[in-house]
């Protein structure tokens, strides 16, 4: 067994053997002096707590040669009058032994029941939220499938008569609930790589417009509601584009999502002194004061029409702090979400 | 012309159903929330309900409950995989069969058409499914001509399923209604009346074609030339 030394404890067991001995001192014309030997155990058992039995045995041993030293007749010799003061310094120091090797156990095992709590918290937590993203994640996954299932059967059924616009119409919606199913496997890709850390940004100057463009072409025809204010004096910006223009669209995307249908979503471009600022602005219920950190949290979603796997906002943020960027929400009468890039 | 009301919350969904029932020749009406589903119902009332089970405002299970207080009309739920006892309690509502997310137009038609067929209930006393034929003032049962001996619990059984053709029975609803109250819970007596039903009925009992099992919701007696 290597015995760590460490200083402190040593000045400290020093100094409780010397305070004990001092209070001895200071009782001894009051109080037969054998029986003052157990106020040692004073000073054996907060060092056995803290630093263990081997210093503390040293505390029980230094103890023992000090009340022999001052207080055992002959005084100041390390020798013995009375054969039975042996007997009791043999007492006091088993006693000290064993004190602080019981002090060290229940010192250990308070750890451990502290440690298995933590561990047993920590599995809870974890499988909670595992079920939590298996069922929002199997909810998200089928939505889509549902629409293309339907809609497809639905086109190789005879008895299901269709018009050209019909046939049109199912058709657009397989397409487009196809894209959904992609978005919804790219945004947990992207989450996973987000929180193992190999999201490693390759940074080049682009544009505020670049990135704008880049995002609406990516949301397609759910990008039609989009009505942007570009800023022409924006100065570029040193990003990743793809990261920021997945951090936009997510953005743009939760916007479109919780706003009325026929509404617009506002994309606003500010350049401030250092850094230029993205608005997204919708005329949904927007989100509570409470809520406006929580809702950056994966797998969190708004209180009413629950879509959307709850990774959007999450994802968001994700990259924008890669990048060095900030996403927030802002107070406002409807949603307003900010992603403020470093110029 | 029958009309449909169809309760979800994704547009997606509810475009995609409206287009094909309107293709297949149906009226369709449909609602986004339980309280639009319950508005919807009671100013045009359908013929039948296609519900989802997971509305923003209240659950389908509550919305099924609701319209039986004041109507008969066929509620089909959609429920997820999985999630068995929604779907226990959406049936014990009141809800007269699901189908599982995602599916199939035809599996839906199929079942739609189940439904509004059960909505005029048949007084025959004897009842024909397929090659089997049910007399049900005799009490006697045949099988392509033959007769076909059963105890009267088997017997019990197998009139229940066959006046609901088509229909999904709950495990409890069968215990209750052919045991009595106090097996309502014994799901395994049930599992071994059906397989000594399918052994005299079904040509291939391993793989029955009449009675067919619902894992863990009930039963449902169909003809095998109709529904197949």
């Amino acid at each position: 067994m290597r015995i760590r030394v460490d200083p402190v404890g040593v000045i400290t067991a020093a100094a409780s053997v010397a305070f004990v001995t001092a209070a001895i001192a200071v009782l001894k014309p009051y109080v037969p002096v054998l029986s003052l030997g157990v106020l040692y155990e004073l000073a054996v058992l907060p060092v056995a707590v803290l630093w263990g039995v081997p210093l503390a045995t040293a505390v029980s041993v230094a103890s023992m040669l000090a009340f022999n030293w001052f207080f055992l007749p002959p005084t100041h010799t390390f020798q013995l009058q009375d054969t039975a003061n042996w007997l009791a310094l043999a007492v006091y120091l088993v006693t000290g032994i064993v004190v602080s090797v019981l002090a060290t156990q229940v010192r250990r095992r308070s750890q451990l029941a502290a440690e298995r709590a933590m561990e047993a918290e920590a599995i809870g937590r974890s499988d909670a939220i595992k079920t939590a993203v298996l069922h929002s994640v199997s909810h998200d996954l089928r939505s889509p499938l549902t629409a293309i299932v339907a809609a497809a059967s639905s086109l190789g059924n005879p008895q299901v008569k269709l018009g050209r616009a019909d046939r049109d119409e199912l058709v657009a919606t397989i397409r487009s609930e196809a894209d959904r199913l992609d978005r919804i496997v790219g945004n947990l890709l992207d989450l996973s790589r987000l929180t193992s850390g190999v999201a490693a940004p390759h940074q080049e100057l682009w544009t505020a417009d670049d990135l704008v463009s880049r995002a609406l072409d990516q949301l397609g025809r759910g990008g039609e509601r989009v009505v942007t204010e570009l800023d022409a004096d924006a100065p570029p910006v040193q990003v990743d584009a793809a990261q920021i223009e997945r951090s936009l669209v997510n953005l743009l995307d939760n916007a479109l999502k919780f706003s009325p249908p026929e509404t617009p979503v506002t994309l606003r471009v500010e350049s401030r002194a250092d850094e230029v600022r993205l608005h997204v602005l919708d005329n949904g219920p927007g989100v509570e004061p409470a809520a406006r950190e929580l809702v950056f949290e994966a797998f969190q979603r708004g209180s009413d029409g629950v879509r959307g796997a709850g990774l959007g906002l999450a994802i968001a943020r994700g990259f924008a702090e890669v990048n060095g960027a900030r996403v927030w929400a802002e107070n406002g009468e409807g949603g307003h979400f900010v992603l403020a890039l470093p110029a | 012309m029958s009309r449909v009301l169809v309760v979800d919350d994704e547009p997606q969904i509810l475009r995609a159903l409206q287009t094909s029932l309107r293709g297949a020749g149906y009226d369709v009406d449909t609602a986004a929330t339980g309280e639009q589903a319950l508005t919807s119902a009671a100013t045009r009332p359908p013929d039948a309900v296609i519900l989802d089970l997971v509305l923003p405002d209240i659950r389908g299970t509550e919305v099924a409950r609701e319209l039986r207080r004041w109507t008969a009309v066929p509620v089909i739920v959609l429920s997820a995989i999985g999630d068995e006892s929604e779907k226990v309690a959406a049936l014990d509502a009141g809800a007269d069969d699901y189908v599982t997310k995602p599916f199939g137009v035809d599996e839906l038609l199929a079942r739609l058409r189940a439904a509004l067929r059960r909505a005029e209930p048949s007084t025959e006393p004897v009842l024909e499914i397929g090659d089997l034929r049910i007399d049900l003032e005799a009490h006697e049962v045949t099988r392509a001509g033959e007769r076909v001996q059963l105890t009267p619990h088997e017997y019990e059984l197998l009139q229940l399923l066959a006046r609901h053709e088509g229909k999904l029975l709950t495990h409890q609803a069968i215990l209750r209604e052919v045991w009595g109250e106090a097996y309502a819970g014994e799901s395994h007596y049930l599992h071994v009346y059906v397989s000594q039903l399918r052994r005299k009925l079904e040509p291939d009992p391993a793989r029955p074609r009449t009675i067919l099992t619902e894992p863990g919701v009930g039963y449902r007696l169909v003809n095998p030339l109709r529904d197949s």
